[in-house]
């Protein structure tokens, strides 16, 4: 197991190196430069803070210093937010985004399992039907959709949270619920599908052939066999959950990295983008990696060969 | 002899968008205490669901018992609530399926699968159960019970994983065992073991089997008496010799006569014709007369009785009735049943 990981963090750092290396020349071919906005500056003052941040040398040594910085976690300063380092920048924006995401993917995944048992169970009834109009409600509904008329009803009307801006918990709970939709949709939708299937199958047969109570059919039997497609499908979501989402970011005046990204790119802020993209890419692998380990422990038979437990 | 489970008129029907498809109708026999009874027929004649009204597995609410009784030691099972099946499932009535490969749960380890009704029912903790479990294993001849044990599906062959499912069927010594086709997924040899296994634990716990089959030669290995089904109902009863030695009804000729013997090469088999009518509008008269080449022309208009043939043997065909012509069944057949009860099944 532990030599499975090892080379899968081997191929993982491959991966980055490869994502870093297009990621800096797809950069270096947008157009414009950090200096853009800054039109104030005479051409002299141009020149020197071109010399400063090493945009004067050729690209191929450019790269290099990036690289060489990027070995020692030195990910660079920030041109447009006040020479702070990425790092930094990335920490202090990282936090709200990962809070969000987290609580809304918990919540949501929690409560779609559970929507999408209770739809299976009841398959074809009621509760099956209703669970279904959430989910391709859920799913088809842009979630800032949500977010606003969570401001309006539970901000504005009953003011029961804030409107917006970020501090407390409270700050958090409505983003949350509107990020926290899709994921509960999805899950619904994955778990009945599969769920559905697992119970027909006939190794639940030989359960209830057992003497299985129902709750033992469909928690100690059914769920674990119908986790598969979800995890497969709520590892890249939870990427995209944590990285931020520019949109309900913006509508709760969140300062998180979504919001910080998009402004980065606004100005050509080379360091800051890169940064982003890398930590965004690192997470992604890094998720992945988790989502196979996840299959083997859900599933046997996918057990790693070799090594197992 | 005690009834342990007797079955009255039973008849099942499953709502479909087409109508209602009488998958049962009306099926009647009783099973003593330690007894073998095999109950064989075409596919889709109504065998499979007849046991799984025994054990309360009708899929619903499509499926409806229209009828009957199922009396298990003098209690009806009709209308129980499933609440009170849980408590027959298993520790009472168990089942073994036909295919080891699907039955297992892939995800779970195949102790836990065999505690599992050993917990529930007979009240074991976990330590007990497990012990029980190991015992199991050995019993159905696994080798390394205790590695075994905390193994999953996947790491067992289809032979082992049916010894499996035979273990978990037998953990809390069922009355009743129902067996499903429980070889017709596995290759000759381990068929041949799986039905070795099932008669010496039966010798041995004493429970009652109930068979379900197409494959003769297995009814001949191991059944004590047979139930010839066609069309969800019992065409002929008897004992093994009953049903080998002198069959009375067409269709039983038709199955006897459609089973290669190793002695069979000189002539041709006897296949039925046609297929099995649909249940959706059963015919009127003898389901299966449009079959039959000695149909009686009453057939088409009456379905026929119950003749006894003596105190263990029973068919529902009008071949049977005193004016009925007298009719033999075809030399062929003849030699071939003959064939089969001495080569007593494929081993």
């Amino acid at each position: 197991m532990a030599r499975y990981i090892a080379k899968r963090v081997m191929y993982m750092l491959i991966t980055l190196f490869i994502i870093a290396t297009l990621s800096f020349f797809l950069m270096k071919m947008l157009p414009g430069s950090p200096l853009n906005a800054e039109e104030k500056l005479t051409e002299e003052q141009q020149a020197i803070v071109l010399e400063k941040y090493g945009l004067n040398d050729p690209i191929p040594i450019q790269y290099v210093n990036y690289l060489a910085g990027l070995v020692q976690g030195d990910l660079g300063i920030s041109f447009a937010f006040s020479n702070t380092p990425v790092t930094d920048i990335l920490m202090d924006r990282m936090g709200p985004s990962a809070q969000l995401g987290a609580q809304a993917l918990v919540v949501g995944t929690v409560i779609g399992v559970l929507l999408g048992l209770i739809a299976a169970i009841s398959h074809n009834g009621f509760l099956d039907y209703t669970s279904t109009i959430i989910a391709v409600l859920g799913t088809s509904i842009p979630n800032f959709v949500f977010a606003g008329l969570l401001q309006y009803l539970f901000a504005a009307e009953w003011e029961l949270f804030p409107v917006a801006l970020w501090g407390s918990f409270e700050h958090s709970i409505l983003p949350t619920i509107a990020l926290m939709i899709f994921p509960m949709a999805t899950a619904a939708r994955f778990v009945r599908t599969e769920m559905v299937e697992v119970l027909g199958s006939n190794f639940i047969t030989t359960a209830r052939a057992k003497g299985v109570s129902e709750p033992g059919i469909v928690f100690k039997h059914g769920l674990r066999n119908a986790m598969i497609p979800l995890v497969t499908v709520i590892g890249p979501m939870a990427v995209s959950l944590m990285t931020g989402s520019m949109v309900i970011e913006q509508i709760f005046a969140i300062p998180g990295i979504g919001e910080q990204f998009v402004n980065s790119v606004m100005v050509n802020d080379y360091p800051t983008i890169m940064g982003t993209t890398l930590l965004f890419a690192a997470l992604f692998i890094g998720i992945i990696l988790v989502t196979d380990l996840l299959y083997g422990l859900i599933d046997p038979r996918i057990r790693i060969s070799g090594g197992g437990k | 002899m005690s009834k342990l489970l007797e079955v009255k008129d039973l008849a099942i029907s499953f709502n479909t968008y087409n109508g209602e498809v009488q998958a049962v109708r009306g099926v009647s026999f009783d099973l003593n205490k330690g007894e073998t009874l095999a109950i064989v027929g075409e596919s889709g004649s109504g065998k499979s669901v007849t046991t799984s009204a025994l054990m309360g597995l009708l899929p619903k609410p499509q499926s409806i018992i229209k009828s009957g009784q199922i009396l298990f030691e003098g209690k009806d099972l009709v209308g129980k609530s499933n609440k009170e099946m849980q408590k027959i499932r298993g520790k009472e009535i168990s089942m073994v399926f036909q295919d080891p490969m699907s039955a297992l749960n892939p995800t779970m380890k195949v102790g836990n699968q065999i505690m599992e009704g050993l917990i529930k029912h007979q009240n074991m903790n976990r330590n007990d159960a497990k012990k029980k479990a190991i015992e199991l294993l050995d019993l159905v001849g696994i080798p390394n019970p205790e590695t075994r044990m905390t193994q999953f599906p996947h790491q067992f062959s289809g032979g082992m994983r049916q010894r499996v499912v035979v273990a978990i069927a037998l953990a809390c010594n069922p009355k009743v065992l129902i067996a499903d086709e429980p070889t017709t997924a596995l290759d000759v040899t381990i068929q041949a073991q799986i039905l070795e296994l099932m008669k010496d634990i039966q010798k041995e716990t004493e429970s009652a089997i109930v068979f379900i089959t197409h494959d003769l030669g297995v009814v001949a290995n191991v059944a004590d008496r047979v139930a010839v089904m066609y069309a969800g109902k019992i065409v002929e009863v008897g004992t093994v010799d009953d049903i080998f030695y002198n069959p009375k009804h067409p269709y039983t000729w038709g199955l006897l006569g459609s089973m290669p013997t190793p002695d069979s090469d000189e002539d041709e088999l006897f296949a039925i014709p046609g297929s099995p009518p649909n249940m959706l509008n059963p015919p009127k008269g003898d389901a299966f007369a449009p079959r039959n080449k000695f149909a009686l022309e009453i057939d088409g208009v009456m379905e026929p009785p119950m003749f006894k043939v003596s105190d263990t043997h029973y068919a529902a065909t009008w071949l049977l009735h005193e004016d009925a012509p007298k009719i033999e069944p075809p030399a062929s057949v003849k030699k071939r049943m003959q064939g089969i009860a001495k080569t007593g099944g494929n081993e």
